[in-house]
């Protein structure tokens, strides 16, 4: 018999070789493909974009060789549902969370930090600022994007004209003085639509209209500021307060008015000036959906004295669970579907164009700003240039913690207090100012 | 031994009963039921019982018992580590808090008004469904409509109708005149609760129709004609004959309805969301904030407890005091 490894093999002798080594390998392979398949991940969303998620597992399986069992709930009964999947020890490796229950989520143990994942970290580098700072917690980063969006200012640009006025206002006084004259016109009964009902949704509004009026509602160290009259927590409520109840711009019904109505109201042409979610432009400016389509501009965020055009930025993001992190192979796995739907699926963020082309959702990333597609696709129904100029001026919300949910029942029935007149300005910020301090301490 | 119908009849056997006391002979008793006639019967009905005796310990009795056992932890589920036992505390707590006691107080007044307005309402449509007249049948069939309609489907319907931009409330009033343009109607603080009130009983009306109707069909004919030839009038015949009669069927729906309205939340959670700036924060809503939004299930699960008991003693008072008519 001849041996191959001194030389004197045939060509025969070591085409057997390379044909067992190769169907070894191929075994190997194939083992370890099971080996992964046998434990499929556990991926876990709301019920959104359901579609394009299950079109892009489907790439994701057939690129990988993993399986992956995907499930979702509706919006409304997210938290809940997790909470008590969490509490219930469920199989979960990778879910969406939303920036709002992400120190709850990390101080009850439940979903794991991805700062050990170059493969994903590397991701940062191309994402704005605000978009990192809402995906970390105390100095640990806790996933990767699903989708990033904006507080947003929208006018009417027919109805302006019609009332004689040329340029959309850049601060609340011009607001109010360009709203007045609109009203006196009679084109609006109330020319400012602004949604205060109380809903998740509630926070965002608020949060705009106080950083844009240079406000906080808590300062670096976590405290409560909200109450102090020089910040502009008190000038920003006390505008709307005033708009309601003084100058009748804006309905006293605001506080039965979710963002949904919200929408519906001013999309029928109700209203010259609308706060909503950056993406709705699309809805807006769709002669199908809207009888104002076409005229629906954006405008930076007014700003109060002493303010700027800030807003509020939120982030939706891919996290990974505890439980998939204590398992190393587990944890792999979960971190290469993140980066799929995350990161750069091939060579481009595929998930996020694929979002923003088919529903209109925003993006973090940078680049995607300077992709051609993205730019003919938004020039459609908006203006590119003021959609990056505003997400350049987002922030995060300073009140995400991990008592935020119970909070906010404090705070959104405060800001509802004053604007139907049952107490005052001061009151109510003492409320959510002392709401605030008594749950930090316990 | 079994039971003889004619022999446990005295009316039906005179004779015979005459014979037998003469007799001295011993009567069959009267009996109902057979006693099963030994221990084997016994521990055949105690078997086929106990799936069911089981069932009812797992879904109900020991879910009872477990979250009286929660009420005294402070569980909350986004604390998972730290479960403490704090005894009462979660009821001083509740108990000591000023919202806790103005939901109560709204409740209370929410569970008045409905409750006084289902019994005035479905006494007239019953008393009217108790006529004879030209389509009776459809105006019964009509009325049962708001019955099959989901709860949630009929808060969402109350939505649409009392939306202060496009709902057909406003819409209604505007063409009767009534108002020059839409008014506010779930956001102001001063209407919520009317209408909220208003489409509780819309939805509650028939069923407490439905229970009066039967009351009122079992009122004995011979009453009404012996008060007539004693020449009671119409309204008396009303006050003296129908009501005292009806008290079963107020008893009945004055505990049911006052059940489903202190528990009621359905409307509050579609309608109003316990807002505007807590207008419509009643019990039923605190316990879906406390256990649901705040995942306090501790403080939760003692307000649900409360809750129980409110209802129960309320049922009791409502039982004892109309029982004597009963």
């Amino acid at each position: 018999m001849s041996n191959i490894w001194n030389g004197d093999a045939s060509r025969r002798d070591f085409l057997k070789l390379a044909a067992a080594a190769g169907a070894a390998g191929t075994g190997a392979l194939s083992l370890d493909a099971a080996a992964q398949a046998g434990q499929p991940i556990n991926f876990y969303t709301w019920s959104a974009a359901v579609d394009l998620v299950k079109s892009h597992l489907t790439a994701f399986e057939s690129s990988t060789g993993l399986k992956v069992n995907y499930n979702n709930a509706p919006w409304a009964q997210y938290r809940d549902t997790m909470v008590t999947k969490f509490v219930g020890k469920a199989p979960l490796d990778v879910m969406w969370v939303s920036d709002s229950w992400l120190p709850e989520w990390a101080e009850a143990g439940w979903i794991a930090p991805i700062d050990g994942f170059p493969s994903l970290m590397k991701y940062n580098a191309d994402a704005d600022t605000f978009c990192n700072e809402s995906m970390r917690y105390k100095g640990k980063q806790y996933g990767l994007t699903y989708y990033t969006d904006y507080m947003a200012f929208f006018y009417d640009e027919e109805m302006l004209k019609k009332a004689g006025i040329k340029a959309p206002p850049t601060t609340w006084d011009e607001l109010l003085q360009q709203s007045l004259k609109i009203k006196g016109a009679g084109l609006s009964e109330y020319p400012m639509m602004l949604s205060m009902a109380r809903e998740s949704w509630l926070i965002e509004f608020l949060s705009a209209m106080v950083f844009s009026n240079g406000g906080r509602f808590t300062d670096a160290d976590g405290a409560a500021v909200m109450a102090d009259p020089k910040r502009g927590a008190h000038q920003a409520m006390q505008w709307v307060v005033d708009a309601v109840n003084k100058h009748k711009i804006i309905s006293p019904a605001c506080v039965e008015t979710g963002e949904l109505n919200g929408l519906k109201a001013f999309g029928a042409g109700n209203h010259a000036f609308a706060l909503l979610s950056r993406y709705r432009v699309r809805t807006l400016n769709d002669p199908k959906q809207s009888a104002i389509a076409g005229r629906v501009k954006q405008a930076l965020m007014p700003m109060g004295p002493g303010g700027s055009h800030a807003t509020v930025g939120w982030m939706r993001f891919h996290g990974m669970s505890t439980q998939a992190a204590a398992d190393k192979t587990r944890a792999a796995n979960a971190a290469k579907l993140i980066e799929w739907f995350g990161g750069k699926a091939g060579s481009q963020y595929q998930f996020q164009k694929m979002l923003f082309s088919d529903l209109g959702s925003g993006f973090g990333v940078k680049e995607l700003f300077r992709d051609p597609e993205v730019q003919a696709n938004y020039k459609k129904y908006s203006d590119i240039a003021m959609y990056e100029a505003q997400q350049k001026l987002a922030r995060k919300k300073d009140v995400i913690a991990p008592w935020f949910g119970e909070w906010d029942e404090v705070n959104g029935t405060a800001w509802q207090t004053a604007v139907v007149g049952k107490s005052s300005v001061a009151a109510a910020l003492k409320k959510s100012s002392e709401a605030w301090n008594d749950l930090r301490k316990s | 031994m079994t039971w003889c119908p004619e022999a446990a009849d005295p009316a039906a056997s005179g004779p015979v009963r005459k014979t037998l006391e003469m007799q001295d002979i011993k009567r069959p008793q009267r009996r109902w039921f057979v006693r099963p006639s030994s221990a084997y019967d016994q521990r055949s009905a105690m078997l086929f019982l106990a799936p069911m005796m089981l069932v009812l310990s797992v879904v109900a009795v020991f879910p009872v018992l477990y979250s009286f056992w929660i009420s005294l932890h402070d569980l909350k589920l986004t604390r998972p580590h730290r479960v403490p036992f704090v005894w009462f505390d979660n009821y001083v707590k509740l108990f000591t808090d000023p919202l806790f006691w103005e939901s109560v107080g709204r409740t209370a007044s929410f569970t008045v008004m409905s409750v006084l307005a289902i019994m005035v309402i479905a006494t007239l449509m019953s008393l009217l469904l108790n006529e004879n007249f030209r389509g009776r049948r459809v105006l019964s069939a009509i009325l049962l409509i708001p019955w099959a309609i989901p709860y949630v489907a009929n808060g969402l319907m109350w939505k649409w109708i009392y939306d202060s931009g496009y709902g057909a409330l406003n819409g209604l009033l505007m063409q009767m005149g009534l108002i020059d343009k839409y008014v506010v109607m779930l956001g102001d603080t001063a209407k919520t609760m009317p209408l909220i009130t208003n489409a509780f009983v819309w939805k509650e009306v028939p069923l407490a129709t439905i229970l009066l109707l039967v009351t009122l069909k079992s009122i004995r004919a011979d009453l009404y004609s012996a008060a007539k030839v004693d020449g009671a009038n119409v309204l008396q015949r009303f006050v003296h004959i129908t009501l005292p009669q009806l008290v079963p069927g107020f008893a009945l729906v004055m505990i049911y309805e006052s059940m489903m309205a202190i528990r009621h939340f359905d409307l509050f959670f579609i309608l109003t969301e316990g807002g505007p700036a807590d207008a419509s924060h009643v019990v039923a809503w605190q316990v879906y904030v406390e256990t649901f939004r705040k995942l306090a299930f501790g403080t939760g699960s003692a307000l649900a407890y409360i809750m129980a008991v409110a209802t129960f003693v309320l049922a009791y008072f409502v039982i004892r005091s109309t029982s004597r008519k009963l």
